[in-house]
């Protein structure tokens, strides 16, 4: 191999590695932009909310979905019955705290709750995180499938002398995420739950005149936010080591993520996740691995700079 | 059909509505006037539930709207075109009239509602797929009107359609309000600073001033009266 394939080599694989990575960032970012985005509440408990998916999909997969279905399956079928766990969870914490410094309540005040929000976010990411050090420990664990430790090998056509791996457990994965995103996209887009969702956001007065009830709405968008977090953290912990302060690292991607998609917009963030999983994957080529996350900042500095309302997001709406 | 009696209530606790007494009868249209800051939005605000009554009785067909939640009360047939036309700018026109639609009356006749509403207002058809935010004023108010008509309402609620239009357009929508008024007889109640219009179609009305109400009655009555001549008739 010349030097030139060598290089080629180790910049498809980065870029292919930074595509999957992407797909499930992307995904967890369209779980923030439900809440953040859209809901405009801040959550800095997400990652955590993420953490606890991961663990529920690793609980029901050691307890029984890995005997039932093996090894293969069983990962997926797992963190599928997260799902509504974690929607549950999310339904119950807005119904016993999010809602008191959240709609209604707060509009008027100054900053919009966002102090509070802050606050008990804050504070229930602590409780989180150190509650599951005292019951789970800090031990890192994984969703064991042999598909991580395997991979796919494709041959690029022009040059069969070249080699780009997929981790397979990454690669379904990263499928399955574009396959939710692609549910979630359409149900916002068409359903009339999305749509009343996307109204309640945009004008709560007005949609109480609507007969939409505002704060139901702001609990199923919290809820379903939760769970398509919870969901990209399940798939990420078939072929990502985790423990319970794997939340840290993520919530300031998915933040990045949200803030370069676009505020406001559903699928503007999910680009925001993909930016970030390759420029991640791509920068192990030129930097050192301690600072893959330093090179993320780079990049969300420079929006912020050149285009501050987000890649996807508009300037400003009349209104 | 809606009876309000000696309403109080305001935004903290001082009171902006003294001891008002409003009814509309099925089949009427009912305009309340007066000056800005008489109280008017929060009269319909109270009404539909987003500022809490102090002492008073609100009622809509016999029904307490005291133990009805605000986002139920669309449900019963109240439809409030809210002022500041307020539409959803990040909707399309279509979505915004499907959130009109949201009332169980509202889907089930939609298809009727939908056709009509945009032969009164042939614009919103012919924008259908645009962003609400993207319309000029009185596209957006036309928009408010048509959202508020597709819930298939039994009263229709409208907060100064006139609002920062220019008079031309102004026109327009009261043409408009006319004749949806004549071709469905729908009970209407109006507030409006445009007193003129606002009172030549009335059946009944009703003039506010530093949240009481000052004067009342039918149409004649009003015009006749000095006060409402001199002071908002430019007579």
């Amino acid at each position: 191999m010349t030097e030139f394939q060598i290089l080629t080599e180790s910049i498809l694989n980065a870029l292919v590695a930074g595509l999957l990575m992407g797909a499930i960032y992307g995904l967890m970012c369209v779980g923030l932009a439900m809440i953040f985005g859209i809901m405009k509440v801040i959550n800095f408990a997400q990652g955590d909310f993420m953490m606890m998916g991961m663990f529920v999909a690793l609980f029901f997969f050691s307890t029984f979905t890995q005997q039932l279905v093996g090894d293969f399956v069983g990962p997926y079928i797992a963190v599928t019955l997260a799902a509504p766990i974690m929607f549950a969870v999310g339904y119950l914490v807005h119904m016993a705290l999010i809602s008191r410094v959240t709609g209604s309540r707060t509009a008027k005040l100054d900053g919009e709750g966002h102090y509070a929000q802050l606050i008990l976010t804050l504070g229930l990411s602590l409780i989180l995180q150190n509650g599951a050090m005292m019951l789970l420990g800090p031990y890192m664990v994984t969703i064991a499938t042999p598909l991580s430790s395997s991979a796919w090998m494709i041959t690029p056509i022009w040059d069969d002398m070249l080699l780009i791996f997929i981790n397979k457990a990454r690669g379904v994965a990263a499928v399955i995420s574009v396959l939710v995103i692609i549910a979630i996209g359409l149900m916002i887009t068409r359903s009339r739950l999305g749509k009343s969702l996307r109204a309640a956001a945009d004008n709560p007065e007005a949609s109480t005149y609507m007969g939409i009830d505002v704060n139901n709405a702001h609990r199923i968008a919290f809820a379903l936010g939760i769970a398509i977090t919870a969901v990209a953290g399940g798939l990420l912990a078939t072929n990502y080591p985790f423990q319970p302060f794997v939340g840290l690292e993520f919530v300031i991607i998915m933040y990045a993520g949200v803030v370069l998609g676009g505020i406001g917009s559903i699928i503007g963030p999910f680009w925001g996740g993909m930016t970030i999983g390759i420029i991640q994957q791509m920068s192990t080529l030129v930097l050192p691995f301690q600072l893959q996350n330093s090179a993320i900042f780079v990049l969300f500095l420079l929006v912020v700079i050149l285009r501050p309302q987000g890649l996807f997001g508009r300037v400003s709406e009349r209104t | 059909m809606l009876k309000v009696e000696n309403l109080y209530a305001g935004y903290t606790d001082v009171p902006v509505l003294h001891d008002v007494s409003v009814s509309v009868e099925a089949g009427q249209f009912v305009s309340i006037v007066g000056p800005n800051g008489a109280g008017k939005s929060t009269l319909f605000k109270t009404i539909s539930g987003t500022v809490a009554p102090m002492s008073g009785v609100i009622s809509f067909e016999g029904i307490d709207l005291r133990t009805v939640t605000p986002p139920k009360r669309p449900h019963l047939g109240i439809a409030h075109v809210p002022e500041g036309r307020q539409v959803f700018p990040s909707l399309t026109v279509m979505e915004n009239l499907e959130m009109g639609a949201f009332t169980e009356a509202g889907q089930k006749n939609w298809q009727t509602n939908i056709g009509q509403i945009f032969e009164w207002f042939p614009r919103l058809d012919e924008r259908r797929q645009q962003l609400a935010g993207t319309l000029s004023g009185g596209e957006q108010q036309m928009l408010a009107i048509g959202r508020g008509l597709a819930s298939s309402p039994k009263l229709l609620m409208l907060d100064e359609p006139s609002m920062g239009l220019a008079p031309a357009v102004a026109d327009f929508i009261f043409d408009k309000l006319i004749e949806i008024r004549r071709e469905t007889g729908l009970t209407i109640l109006l507030v409006e600073q445009r007193v003129a219009e606002a009172l030549e179609f009335a059946d009944h009305g009703y003039v506010l001033e530093t949240g009481r109400v000052v004067l009342e009655g039918d149409h004649g009555t009003l015009n006749a009266d000095d006060r409402v001549r001199q002071a908002y008739l430019g007579m």
